[in-house]
């Protein structure tokens, strides 16, 4: 069953189209890379998606219903979750704190809402930093808690963006697999990654988002004999001596 | 998705440390620094003081009711304030309005005082809903002044530059008590419940929403608040009880004029009384008005005569060292000062 539906999405910044009548649909359960150069508008297409800014024009339907233009919140309360590339903790709280605010979403009491942040801090390897405050945390830590929080609001969809950026080797392999195991409990991914050898052992379905336009959307495989995808990520002519 | 909580997850102690004695007794939630100024402030509701500490004392815990109303807009919601006189100045004036043309008790008006102020806060939270930093906190500063400008010339209501008096009628009922006892004891309760509503905010789902609107409104709406709705409601229950101060500030002064009582310059105060204590903490604007209320009225009648200007000086002396010498206000310092460091909420 389809999960989210784009349909000729536009999204103009001035004279700049950000995204430029993209369509796809992503199935329930899916796991789905989203890469492309930087500037290819990855992150505005999430925007839209998580309603951070509605559309120049163009069909969004999650779960069979329009939601173009809908606000943050709604997604949120609506199952999708999202990540933000540049980390945007709560300054002030602990570590615990920032993933239980997003977990007041299905848990009435505090303490219900803490106890399910610090097993989630768990999944993600911040269970040993839980009562510190954010402010501590390195750039591979503020990673992870993006993702804790993400999933601390008991998703339907959830987007990643780039969580792997800062994460040492063996911290992308964990967290990798904690990724490719969320489709097992019914939430659907879509994944914008420049952790190429990241998503493409995990990632089934790729997508690839060039100057606003998809130009490609196939299995990992195909990818890399795409010359369109090799042109956009090279440039043309390319020898290698 | 289902996420069994582990047994084994590690997690470090909580907040509460041995270096830290002070701030929790037990599994209590009251400390016993909350507890001490609990009992000294009882004590000089109760000691026979002098006439002119018992003004001290009043205005003290009176300001520092408002500072911790000023508090939960300011320093839980983000929301800083210049405009908070306002409020002050509607639930003064509401009250005094309702008494002397119309005699109803205070007691009832100060509830409207500050449903008033309450409409007239989110109402301000609306308005400036796109503004952020610098340019809500001018939009605030305006907005006090359109109410100042207003009660000057809307002179049948309020009786403008010559101000309103509540003429002593001493009873219970109309607020006006012939001991100023029971009015620190009045305004010591207001201080205590604000106090206790701060507390309950710190501790609520709705202080965790406030301060991650506060701290970054983007994460907090993408996590399903809506950061609109958590300002409108800090805004209105901090202008609400605002508004009850100023009722208070009425009965006990009985004189109220536009010029001093939705002044900048008492907007300024509030705010500064809870920054120099410690912004989002209950305990930071009781310590700030603790600490500053006394020594400016001190200052003010000992030195204020002789040398003009100088407590002023003096004053503004020992602002500069708080703010150079103690970032974070005054509650951050004495916890610092048992040698850790750590973040406050």
């Amino acid at each position: 069953m389809t999960i989210l539906e784009v349909d000729r999405l536009m999204r103009s910044f001035g004279t700049l189209m950000a995204v430029a009548g993209v369509s796809f649909s992503i199935r329930e359960g899916e796991l789905v890379g989203l890469i492309g150069p930087n500037g290819a508008g990855k992150s505005t297409l999430y925007n839209l998606i998580a309603g951070a800014i509605a559309p120049t024009s163009g069909k969004i339907m999650f779960q069979n219903r329009s939601v173009a233009g809908w606000k943050p919140y709604h997604a949120a309360r609506s199952g999708v979750a999202r990540t933000f590339q540049i980390p945007k903790p709560y300054r002030k709280l602990s570590v615990v704190d920032n993933v239980a605010l997003n977990a007041l979403l299905h848990n009435k009491s505090m303490a219900a809402a803490r106890r399910r942040a610090e097993a989630i801090l768990a999944d993600v390897g911040l269970a040993d930093q839980a009562g510190n405050p954010s402010t501590i945390l390195t750039v591979g830590e503020l990673k992870r808690l993006e993702v804790a929080r993400a999933l601390a609001l008991h998703p339907t969809l959830v987007l990643f963006d780039e969580i792997m950026a800062g994460l040492t080797r063996n911290e992308v392999v964990t967290m990798t697999a904690l990724v490719a195991s969320l489709p097992a409990r019914g939430i659907t991914v879509i994944w914008v990654e420049h952790v190429l050898y990241a998503i493409m052992n995990a990632a089934p379905r790729i997508m690839v988002l060039h100057r606003g336009e998809l130009i490609a959307d196939d299995s990992p495989e195909n990818l890399v004999k795409n010359s369109t995808v090799i042109q956009a990520y090279f440039g043309e002519e390319t020898t290698f001596a | 998705m289902s996420v069994t909580s582990k047994s084994t997850i590690e997690t470090k102690p909580r907040r509460a440390s041995p270096g830290r004695w002070w701030m929790k007794p037990g599994h209590g939630s009251v400390s016993w620094l909350e507890l001490a100024l609990l009992v000294a402030c009882i004590a000089l509701v109760v000691a026979p003081v002098p006439h002119s500490y018992q003004d001290v004392i009043n205005i003290t815990l009176l300001w520092g009711g408002v500072a911790l109303s000023w508090n939960i807009a300011g320093g839980y919601a983000g929301l800083i304030s210049f405009g908070h006189a306002a409020f002050f100045g509607i639930g003064a004036y509401t009250s005094t309005i309702l008494l002397v043309n119309y005699g109803v008790s205070p007691w009832l008006g100060l509830w409207l005082g500050g449903i008033f102020a309450a409409a007239f806060g989110i109402t301000l939270a609306l308005i400036g809903a796109r503004l952020r930093g610098p340019f809500f906190i001018l939009s605030t500063l305006a907005a006090a002044e359109v109410v100042r400008i207003g009660a000057l010339n809307w002179t049948s209501l309020t009786g403008g530059a010559e101000g309103l008096w509540i003429t002593p009628t001493k009873s219970i009922a109309n607020m006006v008590f012939a001991s100023r006892s029971a009015y620190v004891a009045l305004v010591l309760g207001y201080a205590i419940i604000v106090y206790l509503v701060s507390k309950a905010i710190e501790r609520s789902r709705y202080g965790l929403v406030l301060f991650a609107v506060r701290d970054d409104e983007d994460a907090a709406s993408a996590a399903g608040v809506n950061p609109l709705t958590a300002r409108t409601g800090a805004m209105g229950l901090s202008a609400f009880l605002t508004a009850i101060g100023g009722s208070l500030f009425a009965q006990y002064f009985q004189f109220l004029d536009p010029t001093y009582v939705i002044s900048p310059e008492l907007s300024f105060q509030f705010a500064l009384l809870a920054a120099l204590g410690g912004l989002g903490t209950a305990i930071g604007p009781a310590l700030g008005a603790i600490v500053i209320m006394p020594l400016s009225e001190l200052l003010r009648s000992y030195l204020g005569a002789a040398f003009q200007g100088l407590h002023l000086a003096i004053y503004g002396g020992f602002l500069v060292f708080v703010m150079l010498y103690l970032p974070g206000g005054i509650a951050s310092a004495l916890e610092r000062s048992t040698g850790r460091s750590k973040e406050t909420p």
